[in-house]
């Protein structure tokens, strides 16, 4: 019900931009001009291989070919899909950049007005699912849209053609085989600057979310593991990554069923190679045609000078940060505003997704903050990125906090972690390049789970976070943590970095901080640095090799 | 209603017949009967009841809630006045034991002592700690006490958190409930066993 009202008001939104365009003035390259028709598909929540994946893949990758030279489909979806912004991103194009939308209703009306992109399809096989991976990869090299067999009569109504048919080429064969054969057959023709990790959910269903992006790129597509128990895996994969161009990316996200995210980002950063999730992130073809709205710029709501000296007082200072994909869970979630909250917005967006950044600066709040991050360009891992690559990728993070007007910068390494909780530390090396690397930053944040490194540099702190929000924790339970945390450092000031899981309810954490015990004081991540350069009241510390780590890494 | 445990710890002693004054004047007689029932009175002090033993498994609906760890099973060993308690914890796929061996008879120093952490918090063992620790039974063994001095890191260094435990046995013998009560908490965390049978080992 609550999507239905979702997509009648979205709907009727859009409807208020008129009658599309000629489909012709869509057909401009370069920066999108004000003023143009595009069509708008929006999707259920139903991503069973069994019932609704085959005609979603289907249309995904063809939103990716009638997207390859100019914006012309845009995909919303359920409420409860996992990017929540689809529809005010809609909303954005429509009001900011005069797109005006088109409803499609069914698979048929979409493959009406685009089919005319494709030169034909590919079949895949839905008893094997890695084909479906080969499929978008043939796709993006021979225009192709994919489909099961039972779709076969509905593109060929269209006039579609066969061009290849995967059924019974893989059988019997397993993941890092069919990869294998695929990679002689096509990686020498698909980009060696973007590769596609389709994985994300196993078993029953899929969300191919980002695979417009893959088919438009002319991406190769797998979902190999990163997990040390699949060493074959781990191998092929390794060849991919180091055939890649330096500063390559990987898009898409790892297999919930294979490996774990930490595995696979420490495989990428490895590497050096950028890391941008998730296999769900919808419209990126699309997206990448929009640039700034004239005149905008990004104007972050500093509430410190670069030069400012605070001093800290005898107080607890608190700081809430939110380092999740911006666009996942908290920032449509009601009480936003109420609490100073920091946002690592995605960096990499200002190249493929101006529009979604804008979107994000215009609906700020007084109390939204943006930073950099994480740890590099794209997410990576600090300790594992070869020292040759460092500097190279971290001033062009540099270069995107300036335009995005960010000061403080957020690092992850959750290599040795054990998901959210264990060593999230960095060896003194990596701080040591960091401090290097980023001489305009007004301080560092390092973490996800709590971490322990912590340092002061001239004016510019070092700090871990001493908290992690587990949304599913009570909040009486939370507030009793923070309140040990309280007692336990008893030092005036006690400077607390509070990370803020994504799908976290911000009117519970204004409850929460209600009932924290001595003279606590919430402040700004910004103004949180500059009071921690006055006073270092944390001790000094890296990663210590004795340290438990749950992981060790790999070797290239 | 924490607050009586700390404040009782003399009687904790006497019960172990330490330092224990006797309250009353006393002739030869007197103390012979004395000496009896106090040493018959000890001896049921420091029996743990034998119910105790045995592998017990988090409810985890009846307790508090865990932080970083998904399950909780507790083994309990009794051998005279050594009590063995081994956490079997699991996280995601991850699973980790830890044992902890007190002592009734005598206080002990533990280097590894292993605390069910609240583990979204930066409070970690500290490097090289040696945690203090005395055990006791109470309510004729059916209730084991712990009081434990533990040095953690914090960011702001190395502090030392007390911790006041209790080990309760259900009236039925088929539940085991810890109160567990940190210098540095308001709120008790309490966690709720059930005896695991054998067919629920597996």
């Amino acid at each position: 019900m609550k999507t239905m009202q979702s997509l009648i008001r979205l709907l009727a939104l859009l409807s208020l931009g008129g009658a599309p365009l000629a489909h012709a003035s869509a057909e401009i390259s370069g920066p999108a001009k004000v003023g143009r028709s595009a069509w708008l598909l929006h999707f259920d929540s139903d991503w069973k291989n069994a019932s609704g994946l085959p005609e979603k893949a289907m249309l995904i990758g063809l939103q990716g070919l009638a997207n390859r030279t100019a914006p012309r489909l845009y995909i919303t979806h359920a409420d409860d899909f996992p990017w929540e912004i689809t529809g005010p991103i809609a909303e954005f194009y429509q009001r900011k950049h005069g797109v005006q939308f088109t409803a499609l209703k069914t698979a048929d009306e979409a493959l009406t007005q685009f089919a005319q992109y494709a030169k034909g399809y590919v079949v895949w096989d839905p008893a094997v699912m890695p084909t479906m991976n080969v499929a978008y990869t043939i796709a993006g090299l021979e225009d192709a849209v994919i489909v099961t067999p039972a779709l076969i009569p509905l593109v060929a109504k269209h006039g579609l053609k066969p061009i290849d048919d995967l059924r019974g080429r893989y059988a019997g064969m397993t993941d890092v085989q069919i990869y294998a054969e695929a990679k002689g057959r096509y990686w020498a023709r698909c980009s060696h600057d973007k590769l596609m990790l389709m994985g994300g959910h196993a078993g029953d269903m899929r969300i191919p979310g980002v695979a417009d992006w893959g088919v438009r790129e002319r991406m190769f597509f797998h979902d190999l593991s990163a997990n040390p128990a699949q060493p074959d895996e781990v191998e092929l994969e390794k060849q991919f990554f180091s055939e890649m161009n330096p500063g390559g990316f990987v898009f898409g996200w790892h297999s919930y069923a294979k490996d774990t995210e930490e595995q696979h980002t420490t495989l990428t950063s490895t590497f050096g190679l950028r890391m941008e999730g998730l296999q769900s992130l919808p419209n990126l073809s699309f997206n990448c045609q929009f640039s700034f709205t004239p005149g905008f710029r990004f104007a972050n709501q500093h509430h410190v000078d670069r030069a400012t000296k605070l001093v800290a007082e005898k107080k607890v200072y608190l700081a809430f940060v939110q380092s999740d994909g911006i666009g996942l869970g908290v920032w449509t979630k009601p009480g936003r505003g109420r609490l100073s909250l920091a946002w690592s917005a995605i960096p990499s967006w200002l190249e493929f997704s101006p529009a979604a950044l804008e979107y994000f600066h215009e609906s700020a709040t007084a109390a939204d903050y943006f930073i950099g991050g994480l740890s590099g360009p794209s997410y990576m891992y600090p300790n594992h990125i070869p020292a040759e690559r460092f500097d190279g990728l971290m001033r062009e993070a540099v270069r995107q906090m300036e335009r995005l007007d960010e000061r403080v910068f957020e690092i992850l390494d959750n290599s040795a972690a054990d998901g959210n909780v264990g060593n999230a530390d960095l060896t003194k090396a990596t701080v040591d390049r960091y401090y290097a690397a980023f001489p305009n930053v007004i301080g560092f944040i390092n973490g996800y789970g709590p971490a322990r490194t912590r340092d002061l540099r001239d004016t510019r702190p070092m700090i871990s976070y001493d908290y992690y929000v587990d949304p599913k924790r009570p909040r009486d339970e939370v507030t009793a943590d923070l309140n040990e945390l309280i007692a336990l450092n008893q030092k005036r000031p006690y400077f607390c970095m509070v990370h803020v899981r994504e799908s976290n309810d911000v009117n519970s954490l204004v409850e929460v901080i209600k009932n924290l015990r001595g003279p606590v004081e919430v402040v700004p991540v910004d103004t949180f640095m500059k009071l921690a350069a006055s006073n270092q009241t944390y001790m000094t510390r890296y990663q210590d090799p004795d340290d438990p780590k749950h992981f060790e890494g790999y070797t290239r | 209603m924490f607050g009586r445990f700390f404040a009782k710890r003399v009687d904790s002693k006497r019960a172990q017949g330490v330092n224990c004054p006797v309250p009353m004047k006393t002739t030869a007689l007197k103390r012979m009967i004395l000496g009896g029932l106090f040493a018959l009175g000890l001896t049921a002090a420091l029996a743990a009841n034998p119910a105790l033993a045995g592998r017990w498994r988090l409810d985890t609906a009846r307790s508090s809630t865990l932080d970083g760890w998904h399950s909780m099973d507790l083994v309990v060993a009794l051998n005279g006045s050594q009590v063995g308690l081994t956490h079997h914890m699991q996280w995601r796929t991850t699973k980790f034991a830890a044992t902890n061996s007190y002592d009734t008879a005598r206080a002990v120093d533990l280097k590894n002592y292993f605390r069910v952490e609240q583990r979204h918090m930066a409070v970690y063992p500290a490097k090289g700690g040696i945690t203090h620790a005395t055990a006791a039974w109470l309510d004729g063994g059916r209730t084991l006490r712990l009081e434990v001095e533990t040095p953690v890191e914090v960011s702001q260094g190395n502090v030392t958190m007390r911790i006041y435990s209790e080990y309760r046995l259900g009236e039925l013998g088929d539940t085991l409930t810890l109160i567990e009560l940190h210098s540095s908490r308001e709120r008790p965390l309490v966690y709720v066993f059930n005896k695991v049978t054998g067919e629920e080992k597996k």
